[in-house]
């Protein structure tokens, strides 16, 4: 049985802590009654209060002080309300703090606008200099929480709420580049890029149903690491679809299109509108068009054409106009 | 660069009368008004009003022990420069390169400059660094000091008030505010514009210990820092009652005087006028 992302890191955490002396838990009064962190080492965890700004200044001054701290609230509220913090603090002062945010996407499914963030990526993409991880599934998680420890510099991590999912089978490249269903495929296949959680989830069961596609998971999604995992499928494929929990504005798919200039880039996200109905995580993703079936759609019509044909181009062009699904 | 290289009197630690202070802050002012001077200006109002508590500051923290002078209201970088200067602790005299191309003694203070730690400018978050830095003192066990030094328009920002709630909460008697109350902000007075009235009683009603003061007494200030007891867990805010444009006769108390490109000739003559 697979834990949750925010269980799995909270874990991981107080494991690497009793070996890492200098690493410091700070939350803004979301990290529930029963943090194991504060049961392990009281001493070195606060709990800051709904002040998130302010908490990721003063994480700001304990890694210039020597520590490590790791801050984590809901990502709405650590990327879009203390967005100058980390734009000073990680981006221009690269302090060595690490914000570990929960709630990303629509992950609070029937929470509302207020506790979704759509952006969170465009957001932080756009300070240089601070690392972006999405994991999918508790390994990719641990191992993700295992190298901000280990690694000097500021990081983002992005985690969905409650969903466990167990890790990916597949090839993990020198980049950091998850693969699977490579076998017999070509320039001519589609390759499907999973970005995050549900952008993973939506990947694998279109993978199940179409045998014709690659997938290829990123975790790392910084400019750095895009570069590199950019070089490698512009090298191998004429187009890829880029799956993200994600507005289009900023997201991945944004990023890599600007990064591979002869690769076709195509994106299935979230799209412009705001979530405003209830629903599970699940069924509020569906109401922004966000499903395994939506994804499926949008394949068939990506593969009706041979990738890179004009016609493809062409329309398909056209359809992301209409459509911020597409 | 040792500190006391261009102090000409005695130990910066041993007790002083604030008369002794008076060559120094001379000296001070004269190199802001020369900031003013260059091509880019200064915020020269708001740097003679902070002048002499970042005098007290500096006098009263050993930053290689581990305690820490931050100034939140960036926008008073001359005034920080000149102070550093002055204290041997930039080693060339900022005029000549304050605000030019390549120089990184930028209009707001950055963390690249030696001897400053944060980038501050954005109103706000220094008071937040102090906190973190109390904390992380308060970790190690030695309780060295986080001095911050504010404005009085800075604390509108909703963000000084969720700083003092944390030094509060955390119990940090080794966080120490000094408010630069010279009652002007950019668009006017503070009083105009979003006044803070009874602010001793807002500090106190946080927890802080709370002091009035004349800003411009460094001795003054210097005394009440070193008399805190920082092993407390009572943060202490100084309000320091302060001249905006502080020691120029022809700015005293001049709301205009926020921000100044001054011409050269002006300057010698503000410059001899310095008191």
């Amino acid at each position: 049985m697979s834990l949750a992302g925010r269980i799995a890191y909270r874990d991981e955490l107080t494991r690497l802590a009793q070996e890492h002396p200098g690493i410091v838990c700070l939350e803004a009064d979301l990290g529930g009654a029963k943090h194991p962190f504060q049961e392990a080492f009281p001493d070195r965890f606060f709990n800051l209060g709904i002040a998130e700004a302010a908490a990721i200044d003063c994480a700001t001054a304990m890694a210039f002080s020597g520590y490590t701290p790791f801050f984590s609230t809901f990502a709405p509220f650590a990327v879009l309300r203390a967005a100058e913090s980390i734009k000073l603090s990680l981006g221009y002062m690269v302090a060595n703090v690490k914000i570990v945010a929960p709630y990303a996407g629509v992950a609070g499914g029937w929470f509302g606008t207020t506790h979704h963030c759509l952006e969170d990526l465009a957001v932080v993409q756009a300070f240089p200099g601070v690392r972006i991880l999405a994991p999918y599934g508790e390994e990719e998680t641990r191992e993700m929480v295992r190298l901000m420890a280990t690694t000097d510099g500021p990081f983002y991590m992005r985690l969905g709420r409650n969903g466990a999912y167990a890790s990916i089978e597949g090839r993990r490249d020198e980049h950091g580049i998850t693969w699977q269903h490579e076998e017999g495929r070509t320039a001519d296949s589609l390759c499907v890029v999973s970005v995050g959680e549900m952008g993973t989830v939506a990947a694998l069961a279109a993978c199940e149903q179409r045998s014709d596609i690659v997938h290829a998971h990123l975790c790392q999604l910084d400019q750095a690491a895009l570069s590199q995992a950019a070089a490698v499928l512009a090298g191998r494929f004429r187009a890829v679809l880029v799956v993200e929990e994600h507005r289009p504005m900023g997201g991945i798919g944004a990023a890599l299109a600007l990064l591979m200039p002869t690769c076709q880039v195509y994106s299935f996200n979230c799209g412009q509108a705001w979530p405003g109905t209830g629903g599970s995580h699940e069924e509020v993703l569906a109401s922004l068009g966000f499903s395994s079936e939506a994804l499926l759609d949008r394949i068939a019509q990506i593969t009706a054409e041979p990738l890179g044909s004009a016609s493809n181009q062409a329309s398909l062009t056209k359809s992301e106009e209409l459509t911020c699904i597409s | 660069m040792n500190m006391q290289t261009r102090i000409e009197d005695s130990d910066m630690q041993a007790p002083r009368h604030a008369a002794q202070w008076a060559p120094l802050q001379q000296k001070i002012r004269r190199t802001i008004v020369d900031l003013a001077a260059t091509p880019t200006g200064c915020h020269i109002g708001g740097s003679l009003s902070v002048a002499d508590i970042l005098l007290a500051a500096f006098a009263c923290s050993d930053r290689e022990q581990g305690d820490e002078v931050i100034l939140s209201k960036g926008h008073a970088a001359a005034g920080l420069y000149a102070v550093m200067y002055h204290l041997g602790e930039l080693a060339d005299d900022p005029v000549a390169s304050y605000g030019a191309k390549g120089s990184i003694l930028t209009g707001h203070p950055n963390h690249k400059i030696p001897g400053v730690r944060f980038s501050t400018g954005s109103l706000g978050h220094g008071v937040a660094y102090a906190v973190g830095w109390a904390l992380a003192r308060k970790m190690k066990g030695d309780l060295r000091r986080a001095l911050v030094v504010a404005g009085d328009g800075e604390l509108q920002e909703g963000l000084c008030w969720e700083a003092f709630q944390l030094a509060s909460a955390q119990q940090l008697g080794n966080f120490v505010m000094v408010v630069d109350r010279n009652g002007g902000q950019n668009d006017g007075a503070v009083a105009d514009i979003s006044p803070l009235n009874r602010l001793d009683l807002r500090l106190q009603g946080f927890g802080f210990c709370v002091v009035e003061l004349d800003g411009h007494d460094v001795q003054a200030m210097v005394d009440v820092i070193r008399a805190h007891d920082h092993h407390g867990g009572q943060p202490l805010a100084i309000i320091a009652n302060t001249v905006k444009g502080k020691g120029v006769p022809a700015i005293e108390n001049n709301p205009s005087c926020h921000y100044a490109v001054l011409r050269p000739a002006l300057a010698h003559k503000w410059k001899e006028a310095v008191v």
